[in-house]
């Protein structure tokens, strides 16, 4: 590319300096021409089979000789009418999407760039919801996030669906008191929501919150703080079948529009569904897969936090059957946070298996009439490398150096 | 409903023909596939895909309630036992709308519990019972029609004293005898009618785990897959009824003997532990993947010679927990539990809880009866 340049400015024997001015130059218009068109470069490129239009449509496009997006961007609708020999709604069609690319947040995308900076505002803003259990709290760095999902995977009766009920109690602790102030939506397709627990979980948070008021702000919201308002921003809702919960999620985006103080949306579970039904395996994981894009595409814009609860199933391997989290490997990077919850003797533990910000950490906690609290021992926090052995036996996981030592 | 046919919700004929050409009838066989492929086979734009996703949902999706709209039908939310201890364990009773499991050795009086949940269902509510019928499914031929009017005459002698409310009692609880899986799927699967017919207001399915584990041989390659479906689908099926007719729900299983080492017990007697520490322990059968599916479990086992206990194994309101009882004429009778023990927050894994069986027998020659040692 230097070369033609050169050549065309002296010949051969032009001296090497002025050869690379003028080459310098030259580079820097193309750089110029470039940058002007780089916003728009992307979507003129993108050919006509790759549009997000009807395939009868692209059929007719590409018979019509357009092969390129650049190709169509002139038309006029009456004259791409004609040519293509597609309706006048259609060709209008054609072109709005040509302008939005279908997806104005791509647009968006190319034009704007956040900094990393901006981000962490962002998410200091967001906040976390604590889930009553300091230990846990802390390993979560603050709680359960905001703006991410989280996974939380257990055997039978270790207190999944105890931790959900907690933090739909817990997101609508207000402000004041350190909390989010919002409104939940509980998801439940197991019938494990019973509401006399609930009942008992809210009056407990009041409780709690009664003892914590301090200045007149946190007295006055106390008294707007009652088990009835508590029951009332929790939203329910009861799917029987993965039909009716994909059905559900596809909802979600006009719900959340309604109700914009909705912070926390919990699926419990998300495997129960998902686990006897299927045939064809294939069809489920791109069913799973397409769910959890839509999960987080909404804990994104509508700065909620979701939360799906996971089962255990048995994996033979080698003679010996280990519990793994159920709905298979690809399920396993789903989630942004996954939180394991196991049995240890006559201990409940909670392990952090996967944060992309938080280190891993095994924690106690225990379930009380209250709720989900502390264990009574010291709260451990460190990493633990000692006694408590692998939770789960999961072989994609490799060893910390910690665990080796 | 998932099974709804499209051209009842609004999409337009042309659409539904595209749909038909490609075995896409009902909702849920649009649900059931991606956008994208939506878009390829129904010849849609992308957003008009989006769009025709989101009608067929608002024609399937459940309704949103909240907590509160819940909290007021409080009445309404648990089936008493008649078992006060238990009552005030599981915050009123078996909750209906859920699924409750009770397991243990045979003998324990699984079968019994069953019974007396039957009479105490047809009772009138204001003696706590649900004033309905009851279904009773019943895949071990363990059913006793006479039991049932000798339990209701005993537990309830001044009620059942007029002879003709016993007879209505023992019409109202109509019996279901299904001997293979396939046969139990269909009778669940057909269910609907029957429990509007008998205007149920108990389901009992007694039990589950005789006609799988007659079937399914899980040391069998793929066996043990098949089976954890056939319970999935089961489990679906009893669950869609329990909160649709707003009714609970009982199955009984059976013991299995887990081979591993033991898992601590809390309260367990140090006196009766197994000297075989490695030879395995009796605990709740039919798997992980069904411990998962039932919202209750409750444990029977032997506690010593005379008295039984139930166990709390799994509960969404209750802690873990023991009572002792004895099985009598009326049924169930907690007895010996003078001392509540405190709330107990701890527990073990609901299907790795160990179960005491009976250990031997005495025959006693002076007694008629055997008893236990």
């Amino acid at each position: 590319m230097h070369t033609p340049h050169s050549r065309s400015v002296g010949g051969g024997n032009a001296p090497f300096w002025l050869v690379c001015q003028t080459a310098i130059k030259h580079q820097k218009k193309k750089k110029k021409k470039k940058k002007r068109k780089s916003t728009v470069n992307s979507k003129m490129h993108r050919t006509v089979p790759s549009l997000p239009l009807a395939p009868s449509m692209k059929v007719k496009l590409i018979n019509a000789g357009f092969q390129v997006a650049s190709d169509l961007t002139d038309m006029r609708p009456l004259q791409l009418c004609k040519e293509a020999g597609i309706s006048q709604e259609e060709a209008v069609e054609v072109l709005q999407v040509l302008r939005d690319d279908g997806q104005p947040h791509q647009q968006r995308a190319a034009t704007e760039s956040l900094t990393a900076l901006d981000l962490l505002h962002q998410e200091q803003a967001l906040g976390s919801i604590v889930t009553f259990c300091s230990a846990l709290d802390d390993a979560l760095g603050g709680g359960v996030p905001v703006g991410k999902t989280t996974e939380i995977c257990g055997s039978p009766g270790v207190g999944k669906t105890q931790l959900c009920m907690q933090l739909a109690v817990d997101v609508q602790i207000p402000v004041c008191f350190g909390g989010l102030g919002g409104k939940a939506l509980y998801i439940d397709t197991e019938g494990s929501f019973l509401v006399q627990r609930v009942a008992d979980m809210a009056e407990a948070a009041v409780q709690h919150c009664t003892l914590l008021a301090e200045d007149t702000e946190q007295r006055q919201a106390l008294e707007e703080l009652t088990v009835e308002k508590i029951l009332s921003n929790l939203f329910l809702v009861r799917c029987h079948d993965y039909v009716e919960l994909l059905a559900e999620v596809y909802l979600l985006p006009d719900f959340l529009s309604e109700h914009p103080e909705v912070r926390l949306v919990v699926i419990d579970s998300i495997a129960f569904p998902f686990r006897h039904d299927f045939e064809d395996l294939s069809q489920r994981t791109r069913l799973l897969n397409g769910l959890a894009q839509q999960l987080i595409q909404l804990a994104t814009q509508h700065s909620l936090a979701v939360v799906l609860t996971n089962q255990m199933t048995t994996r033979v391997s080698n003679g010996q059957s280990k519990l793994v989290p159920a709905l298979g490997e690809s399920w396993g990077h789903a989630a942004t946070q996954r939180l394991i919850l196991h049995w240890e003797g006559l201990r409940r533990l909670a392990s952090l298996y996967k944060s992309p910000s938080q280190m891993e950490a095994t924690i106690q906690y225990q379930i009380t009439v209250q709720g989900f609290r502390d264990a009574p021992d010291e709260p451990r926090t460190t990493p633990d490398s000692s006694a408590v052995s692998s939770p789960s036996g999961n072989h994609s996981k490799r060893p910390r150096m910690e665990d080796l030592s | 409903m998932a099974s709804k046919k499209l051209r009842r919700t609004g999409v337009s004929a042309e659409l539904c023909e595209r749909l038909k050409r490609h075995q896409l009838e009902t909702c849920q066989d649009v649900l059931s596939i991606t956008p994208v492929e939506l878009m390829r086979l129904a010849g849609l734009s992308y957003s008009a895909a989006l769009d025709l996703l989101r009608l067929l949902s608002k024609a399937c999706a459940p309704a949103v309630s909240s907590a509160w709209d819940l909290w007021r039908k409080k009445g309404e939310l648990c089936f008493s036992t008649s078992l006060p201890a238990l009552d005030r364990l599981l915050r009123g009773g078996l909750p209906r709308g859920a699924l409750t499991e009770v397991t243990g050795p045979s003998g324990c009086g699984k079968t019994q519990l069953c019974i007396m949940l039957s009479v105490l269902a047809t009772l009138p509510r204001s003696m706590g019972g649900l004033d309905s019928g009851v279904i009773f499914i019943d895949t071990e031929s363990a059913f006793s029609a006479e039991r049932l009017v000798e339990m209701a005459q005993a537990r309830f002698p001044e009620f059942f004293s007029v002879k003709e409310r016993l007879l209505e009692m023992a019409s109202r609880v109509h019996l279901f005898r299904e001997l293979t899986c396939q046969d139990v799927l269909n009778r669940l699967e057909r269910l609907e009618e029957d429990i509007i017919a008998c205007r149920a207001g108990l389901l009992i399915l007694d039990s589950v785990a005789s006609v799988v584990r007659k079937e399914f041989d899980t040391s069998l390659p793929g066996n043990l897959m098949f089976r954890s479906n056939l319970l999935g689908q089961e489990a679906g099926v009893l669950k869609y009824l329990s909160q649709a007719f707003c009714i609970p729900v009982v199955l009984t299983n059976q013991i299995t003997t887990h081979v591993g080492e033991k898992v601590h017990c809390p309260q367990w007697n140090q006196a009766d532990v197994s000297t075989e520490e490695d030879s395995g322990f009796v605990t709740a059968a039919l798997g992980n993947t069904w411990s998962h599916c039932v919202n209750t479990r409750l444990i029977v086992q032997y506690e010593d010679t005379e008295r039984r206990q139930i166990v709390i194994a799994k509960s969404p309101v209750a802690p873990f927990a023991m009572l002792s009882y004895t099985v009598q004429k009326e049924g169930i009778r907690l007895e010996g539990n003078e001392n509540p023990e405190s709330v107990l927050n701890q527990g073990t894994d609901p299907g790795l809880q160990p179960i005491r069986v009976r250990t031997g027998f005495i025959y006693n020659l002076s007694q008629a009866t055997p008893s236990t040692c």
